[in-house]
């Protein structure tokens, strides 16, 4: 499948990745997992630069934001007791989705997300965390908006840029709550549709802010700006759940393919939603 | 074709093998006579290619064979000692988990993974342990019960004393 690499490059910084990247002048491929790059099957491939060895393999805490670097597994994510913790386990929980126990052994953050896949399991949580990636690339190292760079790469300006780290700040817990929902046909399928919610009340059951983010319904993982307004400054109750729910279903526009019609996808968005904001209410404390 | 080296160790034996760039573990494997490590779907769907490397199971048809430079690499024909089964594999004959064992190496090496994590796992763990290998034959039943049996059996005599007493 991949008879025409020339070479495998093994390099043990993002300098000498970057420098080989840019001397194949677009012939390479990064791999981390392989589980995207590999079953991708693409015969123009000439060099493969793997970056497992290059130091990206982290999770960190540097004064209130957490990075986690590119070559992190689902598996390290799904085991981080830090991670089980942090926004009641949302990104945990979205790797503990993502495929069998051997494809999260392999499977990388960066590679979930410079992979471009709309269905990406963690895309969404990243996305409501307001998550910014961090490009090394052929000018200096800059960060944007994970959102932007996801756009990008689905744009195809990301082929000569390494996605270093994923870099959040850790939201407030109090009368918060978080959850991912993911539905698939089973246990180890693909999200046919994805959803990462987050909201935060006041004292007296006012929605602070709400976070909503669905994959698979879209050429990209989306955030929910519409379904979150409407539920900023309200009282929290059931009419409000199911409003939100129903603006998220209007705002998708999912394709039909082998996996799901298009209008099941959509009618999937609105009760996951549904069952996501549910959630995130009674973890924050909050009974509807 | 350009070649390169990959060293690394096969089963506790040190291995100096000439392959391809693009080579794919299992294809590396298979080709140096790992006939346990089955090509099933060569997706990372199926399991049947699972070997452990560094302890952890993967899925070889999804890994470059350079990627696997100085790691430690268990295939089914590394389980067992020269004159006695693991308790694994024991257990898998004695609850009928086999069939025509083409997913057997995988889901037996995915459960020793499990089990040198969780010795005791619930029946729960074991299916999740097992959800990323399909049995075309027997189904799942069995291989559940054998993971769970096997790890009974390794239990020390004193916990499986206080379980008969209580």
């Amino acid at each position: 499948m991949f008879e025409g690499v020339e070479a495998f490059y093994r390099p043990t910084t993002v300098r000498e990745a970057l420098h080989l990247l840019r001397k194949a002048k677009g012939t390479a491929r990064i791999v981390a997992g392989g589980t995207g790059v590999v079953p991708g099957g693409d015969r123009s491939v000439r060099f493969l630069i793997d970056i497992t060895r290059a130091g990206l393999s982290y999770i960190r805490k540097r004064g209130g934001a957490w990075t986690i670097g590119a070559t992190t597994t689902m598996a390290e994510i799904e085991d981080s007791a830090e991670m089980r913790m942090l926004a009641g386990g949302l990104l945990a929980s979205a790797a503990a989705a993502c495929g069998s126990v051997e494809i999260r052994s392999m499977a990388t953050v960066g590679g979930n997300m410079a992979n471009g896949s709309p269905a990406a399991d963690l895309a969404p949580p990243l996305l409501a965390l307001d998550a910014e990636a961090a490009i090394a690339g052929t000018a200096a190292r800059r960060k944007m908006p994970l959102a932007d760079y996801l756009a990008a790469v689905c744009a195809g300006k990301m082929k000569n840029a390494l996605l270093v780290e994923i870099v959040f700040l850790e939201p407030s817990a109090a009368r918060g709550g978080w959850c991912f929902q993911k539905f698939g046909r089973t246990a180890v399928d693909i999200s046919l549709v994805n959803v990462a919610a987050g909201l935060q009340l006041d004292a007296r059951g006012r929605v602070k802010w709400a976070r909503i983010a669905l994959g698979a319904v879209a050429p990209l993982p989306l955030r929910m700006p519409a379904a979150e307004a409407l539920m900023t400054g309200r009282i929290l109750d059931r009419a409000l759940l199911a409003e939100a729910a129903e603006s998220v279903s209007d705002t998708v526009h999912p394709i039909g393919d082998i996996r799901a019609s298009a209008d099941y996808r959509r009618e999937i968005s609105r009760v996951l939603t549904g069952r996501a904001l549910e959630q995130c209410a009674a973890r924050a404390g909050y009974s509807l | 074709m350009k070649h390169m080296e990959l060293r690394l160790t096969v089963n506790g034996v040190a291995k100096h093998w000439t392959i391809a760039p693009g080579d794919i573990l299992l294809d590396v494997l298979r080709r140096e006579g790992y006939f346990g490590v089955k090509r099933g779907c060569e997706t990372g769907e199926c399991g049947a290619c699972t070997v452990l490397v560094n302890g952890k199971p993967i899925n070889s048809c999804l890994m470059f064979a350079a990627q696997a430079e100085g790691a430690e690499i268990l295939t089914i024909e590394g389980l067992a000692k020269p004159e006695t089964l693991d308790p694994l594999q024991e257990a898998f004959l004695d609850r009928g988990a086999v069939q025509c064992g083409f997913c057997s190496g995988g889901m037996i090496l995915a459960a020793k993974a499990l089990l040198a994590h969780h010795p005791h796992p619930s029946e729960a763990e074991v299916r999740e342990a097992l959800s990323g290998h399909l049995c075309r034959c027997t189904g799942y039943r069995k291989p559940v019960e054998a993971v769970l049996a096997a790890s009974t059996k390794k239990r020390p005599a004193r916990a499986k004393a206080a379980e008969v007493s209580r």
